[in-house]
C-alpha cells in the first residue's frame, strides 16, 4: 500500500462518518484545499526524480477526484437523510390551536345595505341620501299626511328644536321624505333607493328600537302599474334570499301610496310554519304601493303623465332575518362580541 | 278591533265560509286580520249537568253536597258553596282535569272531609261576566231544559269565532268600525247580499224636542232622541254573548245597548238620564280657560279651550266624542233617557284625546271622520232594538237635530283605461263596474267611463279621487291576480357616486386590512357622556320628546358615541379597534330651509391595554398605530394623504393637548381632521384606567373635506432598472428636534436619490450625553440612470453631514 492509498482510505473513512456538511467542508479543506494534502503532494513534485513526477501528479489528481466524489456522495446521502428525518415530522401535533388572527368587520347593516345597493344599481337605480333631521313638511305634509291625520301619531315622532330655526323639525320617521326630494331634484323617469337611519319615539325591547334602518325605493316613469311593482319586488326578494320567493300583496294603508300594500313573502325559513313567520308561512316584509297622485303633485310632477311605485324595506329587520338575530338592540349596541360575528 | 263571526252573520249569510277562510279573504281584500280565535274555548270544556239533589254538608253550614247527572252513568258528587244551587237546575260542570280560565285545573278533592268530583261554575269562573254570588244557572233558549251531557257552548249556541283586525289597517276606513261595515265588505268579496236592516226611526211623539244648542262648528250635528218608559236591567243573553265575544263586558241594558249600537254600526252614542239633565237643555261648546271636568273613569281633567264639551246647565256632562262625565252616569232608577248621536270634528276629538292620552272606542271612531248621516241611523237602531227588548218604551218627543252639516256623498268619474293602466290588468269596463257595484259604489256610464256614486259612509276621507277607485277595483279583483310585469325603459348605470365610493373604500380598508370593527351608533348622546368626554360645547338640536330627559341632545359630532363604547368593549377585549361613519348636526350652520347642517364624519378609535414599563419600539403606541392606519385608509380611498402636524392649541377638548396632530393638505387649508391620544382626564372619566388602563388614540376625519381634497388615484411607477444601495444612518440630535427635520435633511442630502427612509431605532442614553437622542435610519438610494456605488453612498453621507449642521444634529460616528 502506498502512502497515497493510505491517505485515500483515511479520507474515505472520515468522509463516510462525517456527520454534516460542515465536517465535509473541513475534510475537503484538509485534503483538497489550498494548503491541503493534495496541494502539498503537488508542491512536492518538483523535488521528485523526473521519472516519478508524472506518476505522482496523477496519483495526487486521482486522490483529489476520489475525495471530491466521496464528499459529493456523502453530501447527497446526508441531505437525503435530513429530508427523511424532516418527513418523519416527529413531535408534530396538528391539534394544537392555531394563533389567533383578529380581524375587523363591516357592520351587518352596512353589509346588507351594500348588497341591496349593488343589486339596485345593477338595475339602474340611483342611491340617494337625505337629511336625518328633516322638515315636517317633507316627512309628512308632502307625503299626503297633513297635520292631525290619524296616521301621524305624535307619540311616534321625535319633534326637534334647533336653535335659530323656525322650521318644524323632526327626526325622520321613515326614508320616504326622500321621495319628494328626489322628484324635485331629478328629471323623470328615474329609479332610486335611499338607505338610511330613521327614528321612532317608542320604548325599546327585543323587537322595538327607537333608531333603525330602512331602504326606500322609488320608481317614477310613465305607465307604471301594480304588475311592475310585483315584478320589481320579486326581483328584489330573489336578490335577498338567492331563490325565487312567492309573494302576495294585500291592502295596506299608507297615505303616500294609493293603492297601498303590505307585501308578504312566503317564509324562506320553513314550509309549514315556524317562529319567524309565527306559524303562518308568510312574513310581512315590506310596505309598498303606487305613488299617491298628491305626492307626485307635491314633487312637481303631473299625475296624469307620470306615475310610479315606492317601497320601504326594513333593513334592520332584514338583517335580523338574514342572520337570525333575536334582539334588535344588538344592532346599535356596539358590543364587540356581536360585531365580531360578521 | 274584534269582530265576531256570529255577529257578522246577523248582517250577511256566512253559509259555507269558515272563519279561517273569512279571515284570509278579509286580509287579501280589505284589512289585516291578526288572528282568529274560538270564543271562550272553555265553554266547550264544561258540560251541561242536571242537579239531582242538594244535601247539607255534615260539617259546614254553607256547603251543600250535590249529586249532578252529566249524562254518563253514575251522577257526580260535587261539594258546592253557592247559595243558589238547587235540584232541577241545568248547570255548567267542570269535571276532573278540566282547565278553566286563569289556568285553574279542576282536581279531585275533599271539602271538609266530603269527596268532591268536579265544580259547578259561576259566570265569573267562566270569564263571562262579573257575577259570582252564585253558580250560573243555564238559561233555556228554546224554552226547555238543555240536554244533559253536551258541552255548554254548543248547547247554548254560543260557539263563535273572534277575528282580530289590526286597527292601523282601518285608519282610512271610518265605515269599517262596526260589524255592518265589515259585513258590507264580506258581501262584496263573496258576492252576497247584505241582509236588510231597518234603520228608520220608529214613530215619535209630538212633545217639543229636548232643547239642544250647538255653539261650535266642531259639532256638525247633534241628535237627541227622548226615550220614556225604559227600565234598566240585564241585557238579553244574545246581546251579552256577542258583546263578550268582542271583549266587551256586559254591564247593564243601557250601557250594553249603547255599546252594541256602536259596535254594530260604528257610531258612538251616549245615553243620558234625562231627569238629571238641566231643563234648559244640552249645549255643545268649547271648554273655557281653566275649566275642569271629571270623566267617567273618575279622573279630573284640566281642559283647554280647544276641547269640545257637552254641557247641561253650563256644566260639562261629557267630553265630546271621547268619554262621558262622571256625573252623567245613568242611575238605575230612571225611566227617561236622552240618547245622543252626534257628529264631531275628527281633528278636535283627536287633539283632545291625544293630549289627555285618553283613547276610547268612541274617540278612535270619531278621529277617522265619521259619516254625518250615521247618527240618525244609529238612533233608529238603538230605538228599534230597545223596543224589541222592552216593547213598552216610547219616544214621546220630536227628535232634536241641531248643527250645520252637509252630506258628503259625491260622485267620482273613473276611466277603464286608467284602472287597467294602474293595476296592470286586462279587466273589461263592465267587469270594473260590476266590482264597484258590489261595493255599493254604484256606476253609471258616462264620458267613456263611469260616474261612480260615493255614499256618505265612504266619502268623508276615504274615496276622493279616481285613484281611490282603482284601489277598490284592485283589492276586490285581488292583487294576486295581477300578472307580474318587468319594468321597461332604458337602464343606464347611475352616475359615479364618489361619496359612496370613498366611504366604502374607507370602510373596507378599516374593516379589512386594518382589522377594525364597524359600529353604528345612536344619534342621541346623553348629557353624562357629553360631560365625560368634553364634547363639543356648541348648540344642539334637541328632541322635544326624548326617550329619557337626559337623552334629548342630538349629536353634533360622532366622537362621543364611539368613546362611549370603549369601556365595555375593553372589558371584553384587551385590544379594541372600532370605527363609525356617521352624521352630526350643527344648528349654527342651518340652511335657508332651517335644517341644521349635517356633518359627515369618520371616527376611529384604538384602545388597548397599557403594557407596564418600556414597551419595545418607539412607535408602538396607539397614537402611531393610528397615524399609520389613517394614512393607509385615506390612500386606499384614493385621496391624497394630508400632512399631519402638531398644533399649539388643543384641537379637541377630548384630546391630549400635546399628543395630537391636525391633518391638512396645504398650510392654512381645510382641515382633514384631527387625531391624537385621549386627554388623561377624559380617559379616566371613561373608566379606561385602573384594571382597564388603556393606551387610547382616536381620529376624526371629515368626509366632506376628503371629498374636496386632491384625488390620488393609484398610479404605476416603472420598476428600477438598476440596483439600489442601502445605507444605515444614525443621527445624534437634541432631544426636542422633531424627527421630521432629520427626515427632511436625509431627503435633501439624497438629491432626489432617496427612495425610502425607515426609522428603525430611537435611543437615549448616557453615552450620548444629557438632552440627546439618537435616531437610526435605513436609507435606500436609487438612481433611474445608473448603478449606485459605495462612492455614491459616501458622497451622500458627507452631504448629509453638512446638511445636519444647521439642525443641531450630527452623524453618529
Amino acid at each position: 500500500m502506498t502512502d497515497t492509498d493510505a491517505t485515500l482510505s483515511d479520507a474515505l473513512a472520515r468522509i463516510a462518518t462525517a456527520p454534516d456538511a460542515d465536517a465535509l467542508r473541513a475534510i475537503e479543506r484538509e485534503f483538497v484545499g489550498k494548503d491541503g494534502v493534495v496541494a502539498s503532494m503537488l508542491g512536492a513534485i518538483p523535488t521528485l526524480p523526473p521519472a516519478e513526477r508524472k506518476g505522482a501528479g496523477q496519483s495526487a489528481n486521482q486522490l483529489k477526484q476520489a475525495v471530491l466524489a466521496a464528499i459529493g456522495e456523502r453530501e447527497s446521502a446526508l441531505e437525503g437523510a435530513a429530508l427523511e428525518d424532516e418527513r418523519k415530522g416527529e413531535g408534530f401535533d396538528a391539534s394544537l390551536p392555531p394563533p389567533r388572527i383578529d380581524r375587523g368587520s363591516l357592520h351587518p347593516v352596512v353589509q346588507v345595505t351594500r348588497e341591496l345597493e349593488d343589486l339596485f344599481t345593477s338595475m339602474g337605480y340611483l342611491v340617494l341620501d337625505g337629511p336625518e333631521v328633516e322638515l315636517d313638511h317633507y316627512n309628512f305634509e308632502k307625503l299626503n299626511i297633513p297635520a292631525d291625520h290619524p296616521a301621524r301619531d305624535t307619540q311616534d315622532t321625535f319633534y326637534c328644536d334647533s336653535p335659530g330655526s323656525k322650521a318644524t323639525l323632526l327626526l325622520r320617521t321613515h326614508t320616504s321624505p326622500v321621495q319628494v326630494r328626489a322628484m324635485e331634484r331629478l328629471e323623470p323617469p328615474f329609479r332610486a333607493v335611499v338607505p338610511g337611519k330613521v327614528f321612532r319615539q317608542e320604548s325599546t325591547d327585543a323587537s322595538h328600537e327607537h333608531t333603525f334602518h330602512q331602504m326606500e325605493g322609488l320608481v317614477i316613469d310613465r305607465n307604471v302599474s301594480v304588475g311592475h311593482l310585483i315584478g320589481a319586488m320579486k326581483t328584489l326578494l330573489r336578490g335577498i334570499f338567492k331563490k325565487d320567493i312567492e309573494v302576495r300583496l294585500r291592502p295596506g294603508y299608507f297615505p303616500f301610496v294609493e293603492p297601498g300594500f303590505e307585501l308578504d313573502a312566503r317564509c324562506p325559513f320553513c314550509t309549514d310554519g315556524c317562529s319567524v313567520c309565527k306559524k303562518t308561512t308568510w312574513i310581512e316584509l315590506l310596505p309598498c304601493g303606487l305613488v299617491h297622485p298628491n305626492v307626485l303633485k307635491a314633487g312637481g310632477l303631473d299625475p296624469e303623465e307620470w306615475g310610479g311605485f315606492a317601497f320601504g324595506l326594513g333593513l334592520s329587520r332584514l338583517v335580523m332575518l338574514r342572520y337570525g338575530i333575536d334582539d334588535v338592540r344588538h344592532l346599535l349596541g356596539g358590543d364587540l362580541r356581536f360585531l365580531e360575528q360578521f | 278591533m274584534f269582530v265576531s263571526y256570529r255577529w257578522l252573520a246577523r248582517h250577511v249569510d256566512l253559509e259555507g265560509i269558515t272563519p279561517e277562510q273569512l279571515g284570509n279573504d278579509l286580509t287579501l281584500s280589505t284589512c289585516e286580520v291578526e288572528g282568529i280565535e274560538p270564543f271562550a274555548p272553555h265553554l266547550s270544556a264544561v258540560t251541561v249537568g242536571h242537579v239531582l239533589e242538594r244535601a247539607p254538608h255534615p260539617d259546614a253550614d254553607k256547603l251543600g253536597v250535590c249529586k249532578v247527572d252529566i249524562g254518563d252513568g253514575e251522577p257526580l258528587q260535587i261539594v258546592c258553596g253557592a247559595p243558589n244551587v238547587g235540584p232541577g237546575q241545568r248547570v255548567a260542570v267542570a269535571t276532573i282535569g278540566t282547565v278553566l280560565p286563569g289556568d285553574v285545573k279542576i282536581k279531585k278533592g275533599k271539602l271538609r272531609g266530603v269527596a268532591s268530583n268536579g265544580m259547578i261554575c259561576s259566570v265569573r269562573e267562566l270569564d263571562l261576566g262579573d257575577e259570582h254570588d252564585g253558580i250560573w244557572v243555564l238559561p233555556e233558549p228554546n224554552g226547555e231544559p238543555l240536554a244533559v251531557g253536551q258541552p255548554v257552548g254548543e248547547a247554548l249556541g254560543m260557539g263563535d269565532w273572534v277575528i282580530e283586525i289590526d286597527n292601523k289597517s282601518l285608519t282610512h276606513r271610518p265605515d269599517l268600525w262596526g260589524h255592518r261595515g265589515i259585513a258590507r265588505e264580506v258581501a262584496a268579496i263573496y258576492e252576497r247580499k247584505l241582509k236588510p236592516l231597518d234603520l228608520s226611526l220608529p214613530n215619535l211623539g209630538g212633545t217639543p224636542a229636548f232643547p239642544v244648542k250647538v255653539d261650535d262648528a266642531a259639532c256638525s250635528r247633534y241628535l237627541g232622541l227622548g226615550i220614556d218608559g225604559v227600565q234598566n236591567g240585564q241585557s238579553p243573553d244574545w246581546m251579552r254573548q256577542l258583546l263578550l265575544a268582542v271583549g266587551q263586558r256586559p254591564i247593564d241594558l243601557f250601557v250594553d245597548l249603547s255599546n252594541f249600537v256602536m259596535l254594530d254600526l260604528g257610531q258612538p252614542n251616549h245615553a243620558f238620564d234625562r231627569t238629571a239633565l238641566d231643563g234648559g237643555g244640552i249645549a255643545v261648546r268649547k271648554a273655557k280657560a281653566g275649566e275642569t271636568m271629571t270623566t267617567l273613569d273618575g279622573i279630573e281633567r284640566d281642559l283647554e279651550t280647544s276641547d269640545l264639551l257637552i254641557t247641561s246647565g253650563d256644566e260639562p256632562v261629557a267630553l265630546a266624542g271621547i268619554m262621558g262625565g262622571e256625573e252623567s252616569k245613568v242611575q238605575g232608577g230612571t225611566s227617561k233617557l236622552l240618547l245622543e248621536c252626534a257628529a264631531f270634528d275628527a281633528t278636535t276629538v283627536r287633539r283632545t284625546s291625544s293630549r289627555l292620552a285618553l283613547r276610547t272606542d268612541s274617540s278612535a271612531r270619531f278621529e277617522k271622520s265619521l259619516d254625518p248621516t250615521l247618527p240618525e241611523k244609529a238612533a233608529a237602531h238603538f230605538a228599534r232594538l230597545l223596543s224589541e227588548i222592552q216593547p213598552g218604551v216610547s219616544f214621546p218627543m220630536i227628535l232634536s237635530d241641531e248643527g250645520s252639516w252637509t252630506d258628503p256623498a259625491t260622485a267620482i268619474h273613473v276611466r277603464g283605461d286608467v284602472v287597467r293602466r294602474d293595476l296592470g290588468v286586462t279587466l273589461a269596463d263592465d267587469a270594473i263596474a260590476a266590482i264597484l257595484d258590489r261595493l255599493e259604489l254604484h256606476t253609471t256610464p258616462k264620458d267613456g267611463g263611469y260616474e261612480v256614486a260615493i255614499p256618505s259612509a265612504r266619502a268623508t276621507k276615504d274615496l276622493t279621487m279616481e285613484r281611490d277607485l282603482v284601489e277598490e277595483v284592485g283589492r276586490i279583483h285581488r292583487y294576486g291576480s295581477v300578472p307580474e310585469a318587468p319594468l321597461m325603459g332604458a337602464v343606464l348605470p347611475p352616475a359615479f357616486d364618489r361619496r359612496r365610493a370613498v366611504v366604502r373604500a374607507l370602510e373596507d380598508r378599516l374593516s379589512g386590512a386594518a382589522r377594525f370593527h364597524q359600529v353604528m351608533g345612536y344619534s342621541f348622546q346623553s348629557d353624562d357622556l357629553l360631560a365625560a368626554v368634553n364634547g363639543d360645547k356648541g348648540d344642539f338640536v334637541t328632541a322635544r320628546n326624548p326617550v329619557a330627559p337626559e337623552m334629548a341632545k342630538i349629536r353634533r359630532e360622532v366622537l362621543p358615541s364611539v368613546l362611549g363604547l370603549l369601556e365595555s368593549a375593553r372589558r371584553q377585549r384587551s385590544e379594541v379597534m372600532i370605527f363609525e361613519v356617521g352624521k352630526g348636526y350643527r344648528p349654527e350652520e342651518a340652511g335657508e330651509d332651517g335644517l341644521p347642517r349635517e356633518v359627515h364624519q369618520l371616527v376611529v378609535a384604538i384602545a388597548r391595554a397599557k403594557v407596564s414599563g418600556e414597551n419595545g419600539a418607539f412607535n408602538e403606541g396607539a397614537f402611531f398605530r393610528m397615524r399609520a392606519v389613517i394614512d393607509d385608509v385615506v390612500r386606499a380611498a384614493g385621496v391624497t394623504v394630508p400632512c399631519w402636524s402638531p398644533h399649539e392649541n388643543q384641537l379637541h377638548a377630548a384630546l391630549h393637548p400635546v399628543k395630537q396632530v391636525m391633518g391638512q393638505w396645504t398650510a392654512d387649508g381645510v382641515p382633514a381632521g384631527v387625531m391624537g391620544d385621549l386627554d388623561p382626564e377624559v380617559r379616566a372619566r371613561l373608566g379606561l384606567v385602573g384594571e382597564l388602563d388603556s393606551d387610547v388614540a382616536v381620529a376624526v376625519l371629515d368626509i366632506d373635506a376628503l371629498l374636496g381634497a386632491p384625488e390620488a388615484p393609484r398610479t404605476y411607477t416603472p420598476l428600477p432598472k438598476f440596483p439600489s444601495v442601502k445605507v444605515d444612518v444614525a443621527c445624534v440630535a437634541p432631544d426636542d428636534l422633531p424627527a421630521s427635520t432629520l427626515a427632511q435633511a436625509i431627503t435633501q442630502a439624497g438629491k432626489g436619490s432617496v427612495a425610502d427612509i425607515e426609522l428603525f431605532d430611537v435611543f437615549r442614553g448616557e453615552s450620548l450625553g444629557e438632552g440627546k437622542k439618537s435616531l437610526a435610519y435605513h436609507v435606500v438610494l436609487q438612481s433611474a440612470n445608473k448603478t449606485l456605488t459605495d462612492k455614491d453612498a459616501a458622497k451622500f453621507l458627507s452631504r448629509l453631514e453638512r446638511t445636519l449642521e444647521s439642525t443641531g444634529a450630527a452623524l453618529r460616528s
